[in-house]
């Protein structure tokens, strides 16, 4: 028998018992579409995650106070440690020839008002680099002016949130307004950026770091930025940063210096296991499809058992019998693929025009992988049947009470 | 028709295609386990994390500096302008229904002790830690609670710190460095093993006025209320924010129930279990058209005997009930064989990977079982309904 004639056969047989052939794609095309949509979202969230990260800048490294010697513990992103981390270790950092840019940081909360209106809002002190460092994008106005960290000028930069809030559409540049104790001149206002990890980027009061240091009159940094100019430097510029803050603090090796390298693969991995674990239970349902398969052709074979034995008395053997059955079970499995993909692309496209801020993403394997799982479990429960079909006496099989 | 004729018919013809029901059940039962499975993961990673959250006790209220609405952290933990003072929390214990009151700053630094030193956490605390968060010294005891000692310098050791720095060797009485300056160790605190993969017993325990004076802070980072057990935990939040807010003036701290947050959590890791019985439930569907497809075969099969029952004057609600039936015997045959096939790699896979929470969550599997009886009933309609309009005539006709 010819691979056509093998075809056409098994695409014959399919028609004739429509219902139960559409039937059992049905099911292999939910399974293959949920293994799609599923592992689509969990490469968005991936995707997602990875560009908020990439959103810091690469080639960045974030220098923490403290270290902990606890293995396996997290680094101590809050606290306080005996040696601050000061403007000086970061100015002496910034010196570096491995570190391209750098942003001192310092972080708290106070009142910011303008006239009668009051709110309570995250104060970030920092230096120019910090825009370029974190990409942040500029409204109106400018940043703070580059120049001596030293310098603590009576200027600020509003997130959009906070100026809506103090200002509501009337112009903000040039007004001053009152933070804590001290008064700043606004000098500019930042692009809507949303959330970053968060951290409300909206509401948000950036001011020059000697400024926010007198402020809340605490000579501690929360942590530095340090950006080194190319990615294949990172390792050395991390020991150069150590090398200059153990010089610095008397020998003693007291911050955690973490590369943003580093963050990144922990979520890439975690996410990337994530994305594997949802696909691999929608797989589950390929697996029940396939179960589905199995019944159907061992149904077809005991229908048809005087069909096998006609072939057989015209001198078929038992792998062509077997060819033709397995031909039947694989068919329904790639249509049902097929079927599954189409739908679940269609499924992907849909949300994706009703989320706007998340978007889902087929992973290039996703596909591959749901059509090879889906044509070997057809191939897999399709055996069986298969092999019985081939087995059966001509004789028995011709007088049609074979099994 | 009598029920008992009607159960064995049925039965009877479920056996009759003993391999073609072992795999519509297989299907099912396969859908049914992944839901039990998933879901004992998912209630047994929400029990794991309420037991981590809440073995500090239950019925505490922490303070935190700063005004903030989400569950997110502030600034103000940090460095803010206005601070929460160690006179804040001695006032607070006047509220009413508190009963002891811990005031907290974290913070990080070397411990030398003997002829070795470790980076670790630094926890300045008050006295009464032993009740509030439950955590009891294992030899020695614990900073004294008298007033004018809370300036001392006695250190409690966490059990991992204790380990590192002295082994096996008693540490009570013995000097030690934290931070450069010399602390006397009163105590050993029990293990308390980790949290979130956080070793709570690397740790040093010192009054909080010295924690407050090394790094040089003002404020304090936390304030923990311990609240009479039975007590209405929102009413005493709501009296501690009053007098604070009379002491500062204005509503610049946090006040956060354990309640509150173990309920947000709890809604948090209910959906997580949700989600994860809804990916499995997808199988479930899959074996429902299972079902489906297996009726529709079976109705076609069985149109001379449909024919024959109608001839002998069953009429077609009977014929409806009795595929319906089939179906939703093979269905729930199936969740049962799926309930215990989960059970029981549930408990394969605790014997396996001890360290995996689980917990079979009834409510989840009862609802399991539900929906595969439904999705039985489901499926079952058309091809019934099919069986039920067939021409007698033609049906006893067929070959």
């Amino acid at each position: 028998m010819r691979l056509d004639d093998n075809l056409r056969l098994g695409v014959r047989s399919l028609t004739t018992h429509r219902t139960r052939a559409s039937l059992t794609v049905l099911a292999m095309a939910l399974g293959t579409a949920a293994v799609i949509l599923l592992s689509a979202l969990g490469e968005g969230a991936r995707q997602y995650v990875l560009h908020e990260l990439n959103q810091l800048g690469t080639n960045l490294l974030i220098v923490l106070p403290g270290r902990s010697e606890t293995t396996g513990g997290p680094p101590p992103l809050l606290g306080e440690t005996p040696r601050d981390l000061t403007l000086d270790d970061a100015i002496a950092i910034g010196r570096s020839r491995l570190v391209k840019r750098y942003a001192p940081i310092v972080v708290g909360s106070a009142p910011a008002s303008f006239r009668s209106l009051s709110r309570e809002v995250t104060i970030l002190g920092t230096t120019s680099d910090y825009l370029e460092i974190h990409n942040l994008k500029l409204a109106r106005g400018r940043f703070l002016p580059p120049g001596d960290p030293q310098r603590g000028r009576p200027v600020v930069v509003l997130g959009d949130k906070l100026s809506r809030e103090l200002f509501g559409h009337r112009q903000s540049l040039g007004r001053w307004i009152r933070i804590g104790d001290r008064r700043f001149r606004v000098i500019g206002t930042l692009a809507s950026a949303g959330e970053s990890f968060g951290t409300d980027m909206g509401d948000l009061a950036i001011v020059p770091v000697a400024s926010a240091q007198a402020l809340f009159d605490s000579p501690a940094l929360f942590r530095i930025l340090a950006e080194a100019p190319r990615r294949s430097v990172l390792p050395e510029a991390k020991e150069a940063i150590r090398a200059i803050s153990r010089e610095r603090h008397e020998g003693e090796d007291d911050v955690t210096i973490i590369t943003q390298d580093a963050l990144l693969s922990t979520f890439d991995r975690i996410l990337n296991a994530f994305t594997l674990a949802v696909a691999g239970i929608a797989a589950v349902s390929l697996v029940v499809a396939g179960v589905l398969i199995m019944n159907v052709m061992l149904v077809a074979v005991s229908q048809r058992t005087a069909e096998v034995g006609l072939l057989k008395a015209l001198g078929a053997v038992e792998r062509q019998i077997l060819f033709l059955f397995l031909t039947e079970a694989l068919l329904l499995a790639g249509m049902g693929t097929l079927g599954g993909l189409v739908l679940g692309t269609l499924g992907v496209h849909l949300l994706n025009s009703q989320l706007e801020t998340f978007r889902l993403v087929v992973p290039f394997w996703a596909p591959v992988a749901a059509a090879v799982v889906s044509l070997l479990t057809g191939l897999a429960f399709g055996m069986l049947p298969a092999l019985q079909a081939a087995r059966l006496d001509p004789v028995v099989a011709l007088s049609g009470h074979g099994t | 028709m009598r029920g008992r004729d009607f159960a064995s018919f049925t039965l009877r013809a479920i056996r009759a295609h003993r391999t073609r029901s072992l795999l519509t059940v297989t299907g099912i039962g396969i859908g049914v386990a992944a839901v039990v499975i998933l879901t004992a993961i998912g209630e047994g990673i929400h029990r794991f994390v309420l037991t981590e959250f809440t073995q500090f006790g239950t019925n505490l209220i922490a303070v935190t500096p700063g005004k903030t609405s989400t569950l997110g952290m502030s600034g103000a933990m940090i460095s803010n302008v206005r601070p929460l003072s160690l006179d804040d929390a001695r006032a607070l214990v006047s509220a009413p229904g508190v009963e002891a009151m811990v005031p907290m700053v974290q913070g990080n630094a070397a411990v030398e002790g003997g002829s070795r030193s470790r980076r670790t956490m630094v926890l300045g605390v008050g006295p009464r830690v032993p009740e509030v968060w439950q955590m009891h010294p294992s030899i020695g005891r614990f900073l004294p609670r008298d007033e004018s000692s809370s300036g001392r310098a006695l250190a409690v050791l966490g059990a991992t710190l204790q380990r590192e720095l002295f082994d096996s060797a008693s540490p009570l009485g013995r000097r030690v460095r934290i931070g450069g300056e010399p602390y006397r160790v009163i105590g050993v605190m029990e293990p308390k093993g980790q949290m979130l993969g956080f070793d709570l017993d690397d740790t040093v325990f010192i009054p909080v006025s010295r924690a407050l004076a090394m790094f040089d802070r003002e404020s304090l980072m936390e304030i923990d209320l311990l609240y009479a057990p039975g007590a209405d935990s929102e009413a005493v939040a709501e009296q501690v924010a009053g007098l604070l807010e009379r002491r500062h003036g204005s509503v610049d701290f946090t006040i956060t129930t354990q309640d509150q947050m173990i309920e947000v959590l709890g809604s948090v890791l209910d959906v997580l279990t949700m989600t994860v019985g809804a990916l499995g439930g997808i199988s479930l569907l899959v074996g429902g058209i299972g079902i489906l497809t297996i009726m529709t075969i079976a109705v076609r099969e069985r149109r001379r005997e449909i024919g024959l029952l109608c001839a002998l004057g069953a009429d077609r609600q009977q014929i409806l009930l009795l595929f319906l039936s089939e179906a939703v015997a093979l269905a729930l045959l199936g969740g049962v064989a799926g309930l215990a096939a989960g059970v029981s790699v549930t408990w394969l896979m605790v014997l396996a990977v001890p360290a995996l929470p689980t917990h079979t969550a009834w409510d989840f599997v009862l609802l399991a079982e539900t929906i595969a009886g439904l999705i039985g009933l489901v499926a079952g309609v058309l091809p019934a309904l099919r069986a039920a309009h067939l021409d007698p005539v033609e049906a006893l006709r067929d070959e």
